[in-house]
């Protein structure tokens, strides 16, 4: 009898015992009260500045790393390791003095670290996903060509004067080259600690380097939880009221805001099905986030949809308010123009797409207009029935939004019908990208505060013009304002920018929906936190909790 | 010698030579114990059963109304009517019971407050017997929608994993040897390759709908099937009637078939029976991960997914389709061990 | 017996071998890519596939991906945590997820053979009905509304236990996670219990044995159980892996760093490396599993123990 025990308890229990192997090695930073408990819906996906592309890695990378500028409370580069800046009379190149600043090693932070991360940027046996942000956005000297394998990367027109003194060269003045300094791409590394961690940097404290305003002091590669500590060295450590920053990974919203209910978390973010039960709660709050969301149709390869009048129905059957205030209520802005709103500010400090109402005779909730113009459509293909296939992310949002779609446009078109197609959305992208779809439910976030960040996808054979569209007036405005006359010309480039629009919006390239927000908790003990549209979401370094 | 002459013509027997023997009064019928078919003696012991018994009506009934129930009011699964969306429960008749009577009470961060939505928007002729959802679509209609959607994919893969696994199970232990070897290995493989893998995959490579996930449950779910097969077909396999069969110089195939199969379809059917709901849940973890039967259409296993979004603020959503699975899922578990205790002698003493 | 185990284990690595080299075949078949974001360009991707090799043909992966294993190298991730090495990956996560499922193992067949034991002896009463009520609801209500149901009461509600999951108080935080996880087991091995018991019940051994004077606790423990546990093994070996391995639902709610949610994640973005090594993982520690299932048959069944003992 005791051996058949042994053997059950073998099979059962010997699992208990192998997992508590391997417990006690994780770091246990004890959280302090004045730590500030952020919600993250999607784990940190790289610490590397050169690597990482998504929000959220940039937004923890940002905790621990400054770059040449940082984004001030409205978004506007300001100075951070760059004390004072020059910038030469054609536009050509910008020199940049650095101030006194230490890695958490020690280390003075040198022109040299910025170079050997921009060099990493652009190196193909690196292969950044943003490495276009040195090349085809930023203009840097040779970024391309580097890129390209065609020159080797120290030719990258990038130099250490000295010590403190950087310089860069462009190939064609850049009107916003400053703001993007404050993306993680551009951000220093130290090339000696670097080489010494090899293969392993940015998997864990050790092998992370800081000369931001917290340091890491636990983390895992994917982790579902890790703290930041308040760096004391850190150049502007007078600024930094936090104590620390305790990161958790929740991807189930309610049991997110459960635990801001019960207290563990000081701010987390609430789905639309939420929001009714938190929107009399003066915590709660909505944020532009800055991405717009849109369909695409695919105009090369499904002939009906080559039809012009076919695509503005479309884009008109769509009730834009419909969507966002009863589905997704989560502060998300009705959208009518192709560059969303409340990211890019002009040379007179104005919003570019502040006026919606620029293009309502060719996109506007018009459910009456649409079914004339589908007539008209129909008529001039001769059909009287169509039947569209529309992939979409398999996330929660997109298949809500795709729904309301279908039913629209079946109720608002006869004879219309659509098929939502749902995949995970590295399928939906590929599928995209090869031109194997017929409708798709996709959304742009802003590289950089600029419009062309959205007005650059649609030029001939750029590959996010997933409807292959092309239009040679369209091409040659593009080209004007990003390599050719208006570079030095913000108004006329800005004005010519509207040019470009209207003409995506004329044609319906693509029927944009809304600008998306995020709907949040903060607590009414924490104030200070900084919210962006573009590049770095969430900043903290200087937020204040009371205890 | 005379008998030799009598032997030598050949004599030929006719019809006029026989006749019937009267004998109904003779033969000794069994009165006590009436002779029967073994089905109506599994029927007879089936229906002694009161739990299976139950377990039968209610699979019948939800059957039903997955027919009728979605035509049974105005609404269609797929309309939506944003304006009456997130409605509580509201039935005429026992609304004034102030059960169902459309008013929820919703805990807010701000503390919980008592609603009706009906009221509040004057929607006075308007009934949702179990709610609406975040469409306003009717959560009646989608939940006898989806229970008909869950079982026609449950049912169909179940049947077609059984064919696919008894057949892979009777040949694989029928010939043993080195057939028994390598197909055990494959099966091995098959059984080793994580489920949540080869389903994925097989849902992105083919369009998404109910065809692809009845291949994709039946793909992982044969190879219980399987063992049950083999393992039964070799206990059987040395028995006497399989060797006079084979004496009698039948084939393989109809040894496997014809001989053992009816043999063997007790413990069959049980399996079936039992992989039904399991072929249910399975379709409702897809759901969950997103890989389940695209929207709008839906299946118990979707609803609840989507019920689960809204399971804090309104709790009502998901009530139905766990209710309907759930009573599923226990009437084909009870239909399953009363048709085990019937099939099988050893246990009607029991 | 030594020879047999010995072949046993040798069929299992070649068993392996196989398996890994059907997964290489299916993430061929795989549609997408880990390298297509939307910001990467056609030239950039063909760069990234040559530094990962592969755009090499499959079957001078599938021998450089062997030779590194040997090694103890699993590759890198490509997309889930970019150049991690997949070891380190999965070296905090796979304990945790063997933990949590071992514990909801422990609970499951402890309360399922309960459940199943009540059931058999009150067989046909009322007793067993609410038994089997109990299981089928155990196995109808998927775990992820368990899940939120357990952490909105005892987490949120009554606060008895963490409604996450923290490194720092594991054991506390592992508690609502693996009863959540148990429910399905609990239910297939109370209705296995169930049924086997009954029949070893009916047998003509217990008969004797109850003729034979002895009673209660001893026949049902020592005689009708033992008997009962060969087929239940069975069932829960199985188990016991899927439970370690895929318990991704539960994972996602309570914020567990497991396996499970890496094995989604990596599946739909098309991170081939990491979908390699978990399947891989979870296919040895099956094999392995049904391995020490069948020696342990050895142990238990009765046959063999009864003739040892000649009794």
């Amino acid at each position: 009898m005791r051996k058949e025990k042994l053997a059950v308890a073998l099979l059962t229990v010997s699992a208990l015992a192998l997992g508590l192997v391997g417990f006690g090695t994780a770091a246990s930073a004890e959280a302090l009260p004045t730590d500030l408990n952020i919600m993250l819906e999607t784990p940190v996906e790289s610490l590397d500045p050169q690597i990482a592309t998504d929000g959220t890695s940039f937004e923890v990378i940002a905790d621990f790393t400054d770059g040449l500028m940082q984004m001030d409370a409205d978004g506007q580069a300001v100075e951070a390791l760059a004390e004072t800046y020059d910038i030469s009379e054609d536009g050509l190149t910008y020199t940049f003095h650095l101030r006194d600043a230490s890695w958490s090693n020690g280390d003075p932070v040198t022109a040299a670290d910025f170079v050997f991360a921009w060099q990493r940027a652009v190196d193909p046996d690196v292969a950044s996903e943003y490495s276009y942000m040195l090349s085809d956005i930023g203009q840097v000297v040779n970024a391309a060509e580097i890129i390209a394998g065609e020159k080797d990367k120290s030719e990258l027109g990038v130099t250490a004067v000295d010590d403190k003194t950087l310089e860069v060269k462009l190939n064609v003045p850049v009107s916003y080259f400053l703001s993007l300094m404050y993306f993680p791409t551009f951000y220093p590394v130290n090339q000696a600690f670097y080489e010494s961690v090899g293969d392993t940097f940015g998997t864990s404290p050790d092998t992370i380097l800081s000369n931001g305003a917290f340091i890491m002091d636990s983390y895992e590669p994917a982790t579902t939880a890790f703290h930041l500590t308040k760096n004391d060295s850190y150049w502007d450590a007078d600024r930094v009221q936090l104590s620390g920053l305790n990161y958790q990974v929740i991807q189930d919203s309610q049991q997110a805001l459960m635990s801001y209910q019960a207290g563990t978390l000081d701010t987390t973010l609430v789905n639309g099905e939420q929001v009714d039960q938190v929107k009399e709660d003066p915590e709660f709050q909505t944020i532009g986030a800055g991405y717009l969301w849109y369909v695409s149709p695919n105009m090369a390869g499904v002939p009906e949809l080559a039809n012009v009048n076919i695509r503005l129905a479309m884009s008109q059957a769509i009730n834009r308010v419909s969507i966002t205030e009863d589905v997704l209520k989560d502060g998300s802005i009705p959208t009518y123009t192709a560059v969303p709103l409340q990211f890019s500010a002009g040379p007179d400090g104005s919003d570019f797409s502040a006026d919606q109402e620029k293009y309502t005779d060719v996109c506007a909730d018009n459910a009456e207009n649409a079914a004339t113009l589908w007539a008209a459509g129909l008529e001039e293909l001769g059909i009287s029935e169509l039947s569209l296939d529309m992939v979409v992310d398999a996330d929660d949002a997109p298949q809500k939004v795709a729904q309301v779609l279908k039913e629209q446009w079946e109720t608002t078109l006869p004879g219309l019908t659509v098929n939502i197609v749902v995949e995970p959305k590295k399928q939906r992208v590929e599928d995209m990208q090869n031109g194997d779809f017929q409708l798709g439910l996709t959304r742009w976030g802003p590289d950089y505060a600029d419009p062309m960040t959205y007005l650059g996808m649609w030029i001939t054979d750029n590959n996010n013009n997933y409807g292959l569209w092309s239009n040679a007036d369209y091409d040659a405005i593009i080209a004007e304002c990003t390599t050719g006359d208006l570079c030095t010309d913000p108004e006329g480039r800005w004005a010519r920018m509207y040019d470009a629009e209207k003409i995506v919006m004329d044609e319906a390239v693509i029927y944009p929906l809304y600008t998306q927000a995020n709907a949040e908790m903060m607590s009414s003990k924490v104030t200070g936190v900084e919210f962006h549209p573009v590049a770095l979401n969430r900043v903290y370094k200087n937020a204040v909790k009371a205890e | 010698m005379d008998k030799t002459a009598v032997s030598a013509e050949t004599y030929v027997p006719v019809d006029s030579d026989f006749r019937l023997k009267n004998n109904a009064d003779e033969i000794a019928l069994d009165a006590n114990f009436a002779a029967q078919g073994f089905w109506r003696d599994v029927f007879i012991r089936y229906v002694r059963k009161t739990s299976a018994v139950i377990g039968f009506f209610l699979i019948v009934i939800i059957g039903i109304m997955a027919i009728i129930g979605p035509g049974m009011n105005e609404y269609t699964y797929s309309g939506q009517e944003l304006s009456q969306k997130n409605l509580a429960p509201r039935i005429p008749g026992i609304e004034k019971t102030g059960i169902f009577d459309g008013s929820e009470t919703m805990s807010t961060t701000t503390g919980s407050k008592k609603v009706n939505h009906y009221e509040e928007n004057g929607l006075d002729d308007v009934y949702y017997w179990f709610g609406s959802d975040m469409f306003g679509r009717d959560i009646w209609t989608r939940t006898w929608e989806g229970a008909r959607v869950s079982l026609i994919i449950a049912i169909a893969a179940a049947v077609i994993d059984m064919l696919i696994g008894m057949s892979y199970g009777l040949i694989s232990g029928y010939y043993g040897g080195k057939t028994d070897i390598i197909m055990q290995r494959c099966l091995e493989v098959a059984n080793g390759i994580p489920r949540l893998v080869v389903v994925t995959l097989l849902l992105l490579v083919l369009q998404p709908g109910m065809v692809t996930i009845v291949i994709a449950l039946m793909l992982t779910e044969w190879i219980g099937m399987s063992r049950i097969a083999r393992a039964e077909m070799l206990k059987l396999k040395e028995q006497e009637f399989v060797l006079a069969s084979r004496t009698l110089g039948a084939g393989s195939f109809f040894i496997i078939f014809k001989e053992i199969l009816p043999n063997i379809i007790g413990p069959i059917i049980t399996q079936v029976m039992f992989s039904i709901p399991t072929a249910i849940f399975t379709e409702a973890f897809l759901s969950f991960v997103g890989l389940g039967i695209p929207v709008p259409q839906c299946s118990l296993g979707s609803l609840i997914s989507e019920g689960f979004n809204s399971f804090t603020t309104h709790p009502y959503q998901i009530i139905p389709p766990i209710v309907v699975m759930a009573l599923l899922m226990l009437s084909f578990n009870l239909v399953a061990d009363g048709l085990r205790e019937a099939l099988d002698p050893k246990m009607k003493e029991m | 017996m030594k020879k047999y185990v010995a072949k046993r284990i040798l069929t299992a690595a070649f068993t392996l071998l196989v398996i890994l080299l059907v997964l290489f075949i299916l993430m061929q078949l795989m549609p997408g890519s880990p390298f297509n974001d939307e910001k990467l360009n056609d030239s950039q991707r063909a760069m990234l596939y040559a530094k990962y090799g592969l755009d090499q043909p499959i079957y001078i992966q599938f021998f450089r991906y062997v030779g590194n294993m040997l090694h103890g190298d699993l590759g890198v991730s490509y997309k889930i945590s970019r150049n991690t090495p997949i070891s380190q990956l999965i070296q905090t996560r796979l304990p945790i997820s063997l933990f949590i499922g071992g514990f909801a193992v422990s609970i499951g067949a402890v309360a399922g053979l309960i459940l199943g034991l009540i059931a058999a002896l009150k067989h046909d009463t009322i007793w067993d009905s609410i038994a089997t009520v109990i299981s089928v609801i155990g196995v109808s209500v998927p775990s992820y509304v368990f899940a939120l149901a357990l952490s909105y009461t005892l987490g949120f509600r009554l606060q008895w236990f963490p409604m996450l999951y923290t490194v720092q108080k594991s054991m506390g935080s592992s508690v609502l996670p693996s009863i959540s996880l148990s429910m399905f087991t609990m239910a297939s091995i109370a209705r296995f219990t169930r049924t086997e018991m009954i029949e070893v019940l009916g047998s003509d051994y217990m008969l004797l044995a109850e003729s034979k004077g002895i009673s209660g606790f001893s026949l049902i423990f020592r005689h009708a159980l033992r008997n009962a546990l060969i087929p239940i093994i069975t069932v829960l070996a199985p188990l016991v892996v899927d439970l370690m391995t895929g318990s991704l639902v539960v994972e996602k709610i309570f914020a567990i760093p497991g396996v499970g949610s890496l094995l989604v994640n990596a599946i739909q973005s098309n991170d081939y490396n990491v979908v390699i090594s978990l399947s891989f993982i979870y296919s040895a520690l099956y094999i392995i599993i049904m391995l020490v299932v069948d020696i342990l048959y050895g142990i238990i069944d009765p046959r063999i123990r009864l003739a040892k003992k000649g009794d």
